[in-house]
């Protein structure tokens, strides 16, 4: 009796994808909780930390596509990815920033326009919308099932929540930089073979992006005296 | 004909690079002989791609019709601008003078290699790089008002260049399911693919690049950061913002229009961008009215002629696509003569508020009719080539059934030449004193000149308002021969694949 | 040690191991975490001294208070003793009195208790008591929604929602571990434990901070026996807590697969060392991280909420 109404109700579920499968889904979870970590973080340093985190999360990505369908060409992008995100652009924001190099100091906090609780839940919303749009196109690669791609798809959404949501340059940035994290993590799943030497253009073109906006952040910072962006309303109409 | 390429490609940037370090006065004429010489080398593209494509670098650069008629749109640009700044950049100090001459021509160097880029992905990364260079730009004058532009710029158009990303990052997808998984996002294969393409993500790129490149557009709804920056950024940068950067972006919206129309038919695509379209075009016209800041008014008309060209490819008759083609280099012309008059007004009357303009016909002996004729010119009064393209336009979208849409075409540019007239009349003819005490003298900073004081700031930023004059001119009565063929070719090619 | 032990013993063996245990499974919280700070800590075995002194003293009700607040200790413990009926806890297959409710009967019992205890605090008239009482009611109703989302995941995966069918999934595949949706409800699930069971950083367990108390404060006016009751009561609801996520989420295996009393003991073993497993962690996070001001619980809540709204998503389309 026992075992028969077990069978009945187990094993409905859907089958565990394979190895690689799973890992790329589980990196790809991954990198939304820390896209929602970056919208609950306060303090701008702690934001940095969780991109750079994002970032190794998509070379280790890379990585594992590349183990997985043999492709030499993007363990090369792994490394050279993981230099740019992880390394430099972090420490060029850092230094931008001009957060001092004592880690006891708290650094500097980013403002809201949502308190972190009700940002988090709108942004679930966003996600929802973003996560089911794309998983309703059924694109999947032969990588990553379908479910990568819709994860990516709520990432942007939520990317973008963490622009709105946040009212100073700092986050504003960081949102962006984690959007681009997010369009490239569509990429390794849809798109892997595409050939390196344009993969390692984008990289670059993402490296003067940092520093275009690490220098408009200092004009700003230089003129308002704060990151807050609340007084951005002189120009309307 | 690949030196040619090559040159293009590689002087603009040069002469960037050695702005930095010469004197202002040699940036300034090195920045025009690379502008002059840029158009010169494009001028003579136009014979060879009239009939045929050219193609080097196993396909990475590639020059079509199509290309070539935003090529020289921006070539035009970039010549008439230097010669303008010569005159622009001697009221400011040689620091300034040599960080805008070396951004300016990394601009032009953006702008010009993108049409000649024959990969998406390489497309991106231009139209991204034009970004980059153009929010410094934007930045370069060190007012409150131009930091708030350049982040509001930077951080829009990037994230809308995120979507456009993505848009490529779709269109890699469906073209390797035919094309093989090392495709490099070539454009001709992808379009000669067409039909074979799986639909999905071919429609879904679609709307994400006329989302995502349309906020470089400036179509409604991201056109947000558009009035701003092209308001606050110093007068060439907002000419060549205006003339040649929303043209080389609606250029990338249409390759992913190619790519949609081989594939899906022309339904869709045609839809999206009549929606889009007419959208700017209305927001375009509600806005010119109620215009305080003349160069806010100029960059609004740049939406609505934005959404004109892309109401007018959504019409699909042959006649409508030539139209949008010359649309695109009369827009040019007009837009840059309307902003460097612009400009000789700023800096005749130390403000951008047109309150503060005042008797313009008197006081500016060349710039102020030339100003008018501009004016006349955006709102499509014939001769210019301006009335000749959208008469174009809607004549297609007549023969092609399309009566409401070109019905509400010919009604909304109609209100904008009443918004845009009755400013310009404003800073012409009325005198100070006259009926417009209603106008708050508040505007930013800078002190009102006393007016009286006849004459041109500089014969420098006269000239290349009259080249322009010319060109709207020719455009409009007669356009040159191969001219006419480069159009009718690169009409061909939209219309299909 | 094949003889085999009839199933009605087994269901008796799933109560008082739960019953029995729950105190030492306190003891091993309290004395790891006494280590961890370099002390020596208490004895293992201190809390069931602590409870058997409790039965000794008198008893003492606030004057306001009716019969209820002497039965709702006996309601709650009644409560908490029959939850163990209902979940995996010594076996892989169900037993008969398992079918009597679900996971969402089980919630509903745990529910049931927690509004007891909560309703006659608010009798006592005590402003501490009434002040635990709100915000326990509060929280919990926060708390809610994710718990209803983890029993959506296990529905999901299952088609049912017997904690024993989820076992069975679990246990199937090494694969079924690590599956996305899995790990992030588990995740929530584990914060929803470290509130439930008023552990940092809700709340701290140790020692009495008026302004922070939740679940402390409500038994604040209990005296003697009933206090003892109160106590164990607690206890109880955290050894099934640790018993739902060990046995039913995390590590569903150890369990006996048969009646005989070798498997049987093993299971009792196995199960007081996952649930220590499990403390030991919880006392790891107590000594690692300060307690949330109570505005900031709510984060904490939106936070296990969007793990396990997450982990529902992910089993939509496959492949999580």
């Amino acid at each position: 009796m026992n075992t028969a109404l077990l069978a009945a109700g187990g094993t409905t579920s859907l089958q565990p994808p394979g190895i690689y499968q799973g890992a790329a889904n589980v990196i790809a979870a991954l990198m939304l909780l820390l896209e929602f970590g970056m919208l609950r973080q306060a303090l701008i340093r702690d934001q940095v930390r969780l991109y750079a985190a994002q970032s190794a999360l998509i070379s280790v990505l890379a990585i594992v596509i590349a183990a997985d369908r043999g492709l030499p060409d993007l363990y090369a992008l792994a490394g050279l990815s993981g230099a740019l995100k992880v390394v430099v652009v972090p420490l060029v924001l850092r230094r931008l920033l001009g957060v001092p190099v004592d880690e006891d100091s708290p650094g500097v906090a980013g403002s809201y326009t949502l308190s972190p609780a009700s940002a988090v839940l709108a942004s679930i919303g966003l996600a929802a919308f973003g996560f089911f749009t794309f998983g309703a196109f059924h694109i999947s690669g032969p990588a990553a099932p379908a479910l990568a791609l819709a994860i990516a798809g709520a990432m942007v959404f939520v990317a973008f929540g963490l622009m709105i949501v946040r009212r100073d340059v700092a986050s504003q940035a960081v949102g962006f930089f984690s959007l681009e994290n997010a369009i490239s993590l569509a990429a390794l799943v849809v798109a892997a073979g595409l050939p390196l030497i344009l993969e390692t253009a984008f990289l670059f073109d993402l490296l003067v992006a940092v520093v275009v906006f690490g220098m408009l952040i200092r004009t700003h910072h230089g003129r308002a005296e704060s990151l807050s962006t609340a007084d951005l309303t002189g120009l309307r109409g | 004909m690949l030196a040619v390429f090559l040159v293009i490609l590689i002087l603009p940037l040069a002469t960037g690079v050695i702005s930095f370090t010469v004197p202002a006065r040699a940036a300034a004429l090195a920045t025009v002989v690379s502008g002059v010489a840029s158009f010169a080398l494009v001028l003579s593209l136009v014979p060879e791609a009239a009939h045929g494509d050219l193609s080097f670098l196993s396909g990475y650069l590639r020059a079509d019709a199509l290309s070539v008629i935003f090529l020289l749109a921006t070539g035009f640009l970039y010549a008439a601008v230097a010669v303008y700044a010569v005159g622009y950049t001697r009221h400011h100090d040689a620091t300034y003078a040599r960080r805008f001459y070396a951004g300016f021509n990394a601009f032009a160097w953006a702008m010009l290699a993108a049409p000649l880029m024959g990969s998406l992905a390489l497309l991106w990364i231009a139209v991204e790089v034009t970004t980059i260079i153009s929010a410094l730009l934007v930045a370069i004058g060190d007012t409150d008002g131009a930091a708030e532009a350049a982040w509001k710029y930077v951080l829009i158009a990037s994230a809308g260049l995120g979507l456009a990303l993505l848009a490529t990052v779709f269109a890699y997808y469906a073209g390797a399911q035919v094309l093989g998984q090392h495709y490099n996002l070539a454009i001709q294969p992808l379009i000669q693919a067409g039909s074979r393409l799986p639909q999905t993500p071919v429609r879904l790129a679609f709307l994400l690049a006329v989302l995502g490149y349309g906020t470089k557009v400036g179509l409604f709804p991201v056109h947000t950061w558009l009035p701003d920056a092209h308001s606050e950024a110093p007068t060439p940068v907002s000419a060549l913002l205006s003339g040649s950067l929303l043209a080389v972006s609606f250029y990338a919206i249409l390759r992913f229009y190619q790519v949609a129309a081989a594939s899906l038919g022309s339904g869709f695509p045609r839809d999206t961008l009549l929606a889009f379209g007419i959208a700017s075009l209305l927001l375009a016209s509600l806005y010119v009215f109620g215009q305080r800041d003349v160069k806010r008014l100029l960059a609004y008309s740049s939406v609505e002629h934005m959404g004109i060209c892309a109401i007018g490819v959504s019409f699909g008759a042959p006649v409508a696509l030539a139209g949008v083609l010359l649309h695109v280099m009369a827009h040019a012309a007009a837009k840059g003569n309307a902003f460097m008059g612009a400009g000789v007004f700023t800096v005749k009357y130390g403000s951008k508020q047109m309150s503060a303009m005042r008797d313009g016909m008197r006081l500016l002996p060349w710039s102020g009719p030339l100003f008018l004729l501009a004016i006349f010119a955006l709102s499509a009064l014939p001769p210019s080539g301006i009335f000749r393209s959208e008469f174009q336009i809607v004549a297609g979208g007549l023969g092609s059934g399309s009566y409401t849409a070109a019905a509400v075409l010919v009604v909304l540019v109609t209100v904008v030449f009443f918004g845009l007239t009755a400013s310009a009349t404003g800073m012409l003819l009325y005198t100070p004193g006259g009926a417009t005490h209603r106008d708050p003298p508040a505007h930013r900073g800078a002190p009102r000149v006393p007016p009286g004081v006849r004459g041109e700031p500089s014969a420098w930023m006269v000239v290349p308002v009259l080249a322009g004059l010319a060109v709207l001119l020719v455009l409009g009565l007669h356009p040159p021969g191969e001219l006419t063929d480069l159009i009718s070719r690169g009409a061909t090619q939209l219309g299909s694949p | 040690m094949s003889a085999a032990v009839p199933i009605p013993v087994i269901q008796l063996l799933q109560v008082l191991t739960v019953a029995l245990g729950a105190p030492g499974i306190m003891g091993v919280i309290a004395k790891v975490e006494a280590r961890l700070q370099g002390r020596r800590g208490p004895k293992v075995l201190q809390p069931y001294y602590d409870l058997a002194k409790l039965c000794r003293k008198e008893t003492l009700a606030p004057e306001q208070a009716s019969w209820f607040f002497l039965a709702a200790p006996l309601i709650a413990v009644a409560a908490y003793l029959t939850i163990p009926l209902l979940i995996p806890v010594l076996t892989t297959y169900p037993l008969p009195l398992g079918y009597m409710g679900d996971i969402l009967g089980g919630g509903f019992l745990l529910a049931l208790a927690s509004f007891v205890i909560a309703t006659a605090a608010l009798e006592t008239g005590s402003p501490y008591a009434q002040l635990g009482s709100s915000r326990a009611k509060t929280f919990s109703a926060i708390t809610e929604p994710v718990v209803l989302f983890v029993v959506f995941t296990v529905a999901l995966l299952t088609g049912t929602d017997l904690p024993y069918a989820l076992a069975a999934t679990v246990r199937s595949s090494a694969g079924q571990v690590v599956r996305p949706a899995h790990v992030l409800a588990s995740a929530a699930l584990f914060m929803v434990i470290l509130h439930e069971t008023g552990r940092i950083p809700v709340e701290t367990h140790t020692g009495t901070n008026e302004f922070g108390m939740i679940e402390e404060a409500r038994s604040f006016e209990h005296s003697g026996p009933y206090f003892a009751l109160l106590k164990w009561g607690s206890m109880l609801k955290q050894l099934i807590l640790f018993t739902i996520l060990a046995d039913v989420f995390v590590v569903p295996w150890g369990l006996a697969s048969s009646q005989r009393l070798g498997a049987v003991l093993l299971a009792i073993v196995a199960l007081l060392a996952k649930a220590a497993a499990v403390g030991c962690v919880v006392a790891v996070i107590d000594n690692s991280f300060a307690k949330l001001r109570l505005f900031k619980i709510t984060e904490y809540a939106s936070a296990a909420f969007l793990l396990a709204v997450l982990g529902v998503f992910t089993l939509y389309l496959g492949g999580g």
